[in-house]
């Protein structure tokens, strides 16, 4: 029974990495290593911590253990079907892999109680430490009460879990989605020359992920250029169609924007299709968006886009650098920050590598 | 809606459980494999899955399994009745998130409330999806389909656009009710057990239970035999909406919060269910105990496809669309060869 399942893990091992290489990994993600980019990415993953909040094996219970050679679990929450999906299941498990870690990993397929039930799946195959990117924030109850019963550590990606950390699980790892913002309006600021006219294509309503976002590039725009008016505010539901049809209406209603910001960038490639409808050619209206998928840097060296502020969905090697320390024993900040890059006209081309 | 009609024997078989008096041995093999197929496979599955994995048949995942799988057995034990009677009930997803939300809603205010305020609301959908398919003769597709939408609707618009998820109270009676358990087995079993049993009941040994079989072998056949088709097909359409909000409460105060964005595509995991356990989707006949079966089959082959780990989760959907084309072939078969015969 053992070595069936040791084989069964090996030809899954051998598949997995097949996968990850179809998924676009041979694109070489680090590739670009060399090309002098000054983002701070690109040297190598660092664990930075946004607040002072930390977290040991003693203090949320568990006892110390070598991550080395134990079984991890990954919940992944959405059908690989976009661009960042892919690339984060593809670091998670080329980072397993690189590492030597047994990868258990599940797909919920968008559906919350399949994500529950994948879970507790892999609690009851026995797993040593959880990675899940949540679906949803809420109704982990279940899920929660059984990993601590059987003291399996959870780190969750890109998404939070709304429990306590460092009781109910171990860490957040994900984005600075507010500095995502902000880091947009200094490029569209730069792009204006701090004067104009910009209209925001929101992400879906009630996301934490829009929420911040806006507020991010509001309350910069707001504090460094006082000549910049936010005309228009509407909802694309981070959908190319959507956001099409939203900066369709825009032009209609102020033909004399002068940018866009887009919450991501599928609408604001979906603006550009807009854009062109409208007859308009590329660098008469300045668009900023948030991903960093290959679609929209792209863009960037075709010249409709200004710059694009990634939203980095490789969570691998520092998932796995923050459960290695947390299971050595050592202290780690409960709500880690990943690096997320930049591109711009000076670097797409170079970089477009790394773009997912 | 044109109905198939069934004979005589195939409602004595399913009233029955066993083939008529004088069938021959292949028709009564068949009557078997059509009631008991689906059970053979799940045991099987079990079987072999237990032998081949070790975490598979422990206590701890048995009983997980059991209690994710109660909330959709719940919504397919409504559906089998409507099934049944030749109808469908394309409204339970949504119900069931609406009957969630609602309960984390009104578990501020105890759990009696928490328990009746969504089973009255699924009640109301239920009642009007009975009136509207019983009364006007509208076909039960398009007029639950509506009710789909607009109980979705009415799901995001209790929430705020789905963005206020509700949180049942710390320590409140109405989560024990489906987080306790006894004797290391969750009360959300219990409960379905036991409503699985009043349902079999109520569908063999009640004058009701009749009406349900003859409504759905031929309509016309039954009314001219004094059969209520109209009240019949009323009350099965509210019994599916009843069950769906009260699994959709008991899903809250399993999660601990409204979620809202439950329920997707679960009226098509809860017709599967039914059509895997041996209920002809046409009507006229099935099996309240393989709708549990089908559901139990379902929740299984999803866990054994990540315990094989080096399959992708997708393939989930691919057996469960492979073994419900199966199951279809053979009925279609088994009923064929019984009415030639």
């Amino acid at each position: 029974m053992a070595t069936y399942r040791a084989r069964l893990a090996r030809t899954g091992l051998a598949g997995l990495a097949a996968l990850a290489l179809l998924a676009g990994c041979a694109r070489g993600e680090d590739a670009a290593e060399g090309g002098g980019s000054p983002e701070p990415a690109d040297q190598g993953p660092s664990l930075r911590a946004a607040d002072g909040e930390t977290c040991t094996a003693e203090q949320y219970g568990v006892e110390p253990f070598d991550l080395a050679g134990s079984t991890v679990g990954f919940s992944q929450s959405e059908p690989e079907a976009n661009p960042f999906r892919i690339a984060e299941t593809a670091s998670i498990r080329e980072e397993a892999e690189a590492r030597g870690i047994e990868l258990i990993d599940t797909n919920a397929q968008g559906e919350f109680s399949r994500q529950i039930s994948d879970v507790q799946d892999m609690i009851a195959q026995g797993v040593d430490l959880l990675i899940i990117a949540p679906l949803n924030s809420d109704g982990w109850e279940p899920v929660l009460a059984d990993a601590a019963e059987q003291g399996i550590p959870i780190i969750t990606v890109d998404r939070q879990i709304n429990a306590e950390p460092c009781a109910d699980y171990v860490a957040f790892l994900g984005s600075d989605f507010v500095e995502q913002g902000r880091r947009a309006a200094d490029r569209m600021i730069e792009a204006l020359g701090g004067e104009g006219q910009v209209a925001i294509l929101l992400g879906a309503p009630g996301n934490n992920v829009t929420t911040e976002r806006n507020q991010g590039f509001v309350d910069q725009i707001e504090a460094e250029a006082p000549g910049i008016e936010i005309v228009f505010e509407q909802t694309g539901n981070f959908s190319r169609e959507e956001g099409q049809e939203v900066a369709e209406q825009l032009l209609q209603s102020n033909p004399d924007v002068d940018g866009i910001y887009a919450h991501n960038d599928e609408m604001g490639l979906g603006a550009i299709t807009a854009l062109q409808g409208a007859g308009r050619e590329p660098g008469e209206v300045q668009i900023v968006t948030i991903d960093g998928t290959e679609g929209a840097v792209q863009a960037i060296i075709d010249g409709w886009m200004f710059a694009v502020i990634e939203s980095n969905p490789r969570f691998g090697p520092l998932a796995f650098q923050a459960a290695e320390q947390f299971a050595a024993g050592e202290e780690i900040g409960v709500n880690l920050v990943i690096e997320d890059r930049e591109y711009t006209q000076a670097n797409a081309e170079s970089d477009i590598a790394n773009a997912y | 809606m044109a109905r198939t009609p069934v004979t005589a024997a195939a409602v004595d078989v399913s009233r029955g459980g066993a083939a008529p008096a004088g069938a021959s041995g292949a028709e009564r093999i068949s009557a078997l494999a059509q009631r008991h197929g689906a059970l053979v496979v799940l045991v099987a599955v079990v079987l072999v899955t237990s032998l081949s994995f070790d975490t598979f048949f422990t206590g701890y995942n048995l009983n997980r399994l059991a209690v994710n799988a109660a909330f959709l057995a719940i919504v397919a034990l409504g559906m089998t009745f409507v099934i049944i009677t030749g109808g469908i009930d394309l409204s339970v997803g949504s119900v069931f998130a609406l009957g969630g939300v609602l309960a984390a809603w009104a578990s501020q205010y105890g759990t009696l409330p928490a328990l009746l305020v969504p089973v009255a609301a699924a009640g109301a959908i239920g009642l009007a999806n009975g009136l509207l398919v019983a009364r006007t003769r509208l076909a039960p597709f398009i007029v639950t389909l509506a009710s789909m939408l607009g109980a979705r609707g009415l799901m995001l618009a209790v929430s705020g656009e789905g963005n206020e998820t509700y949180l049942v109270p710390q320590g409140s009676a109405f989560l024990e009710l489906a987080q306790g358990g006894l004797f290391g087995i969750g009360y959300p079993v219990y409960l379905t057990l036991a409503l699985f049993g009043l349902g079999g009941l109520l569908l063999r040994r009640t004058g009701f239970g009749q009406s349900v079989y003859a409504v759905g072998g031929n309509e016309d056949a039954a009314a001219l035999m004094g059969v209520r088709v109209a009240r019949t097909k009323l009350t099965v359409y509210l019994m599916s909406g009843l069950l769906a909000g009260f699994a959709g409460a008991l899903n809250a105060a399993y999660l601990g919060s409204g979620v809202t964005i439950l329920g997707f595509a679960m009226e098509l995991d809860a017709i599967a269910a039914v059509v895997i356990g041996g209920t002809l989707l046409t009507g006229g006949l099935g099996y309240v105990s393989g709708s549990l079966v089908g559901v139990l089959l379902l929740k299984v082959i999803q866990n054994v496809i990540n315990l094989i780990g080096s399959l992708s989760s997708s393939y989930q959907q691919v057996v469960s669309g492979l073994f419900l084309i199966a199951v279809v072939v053979a009925q279609t078969y088994l009923s064929r060869r019984r009415r030639i015969g």
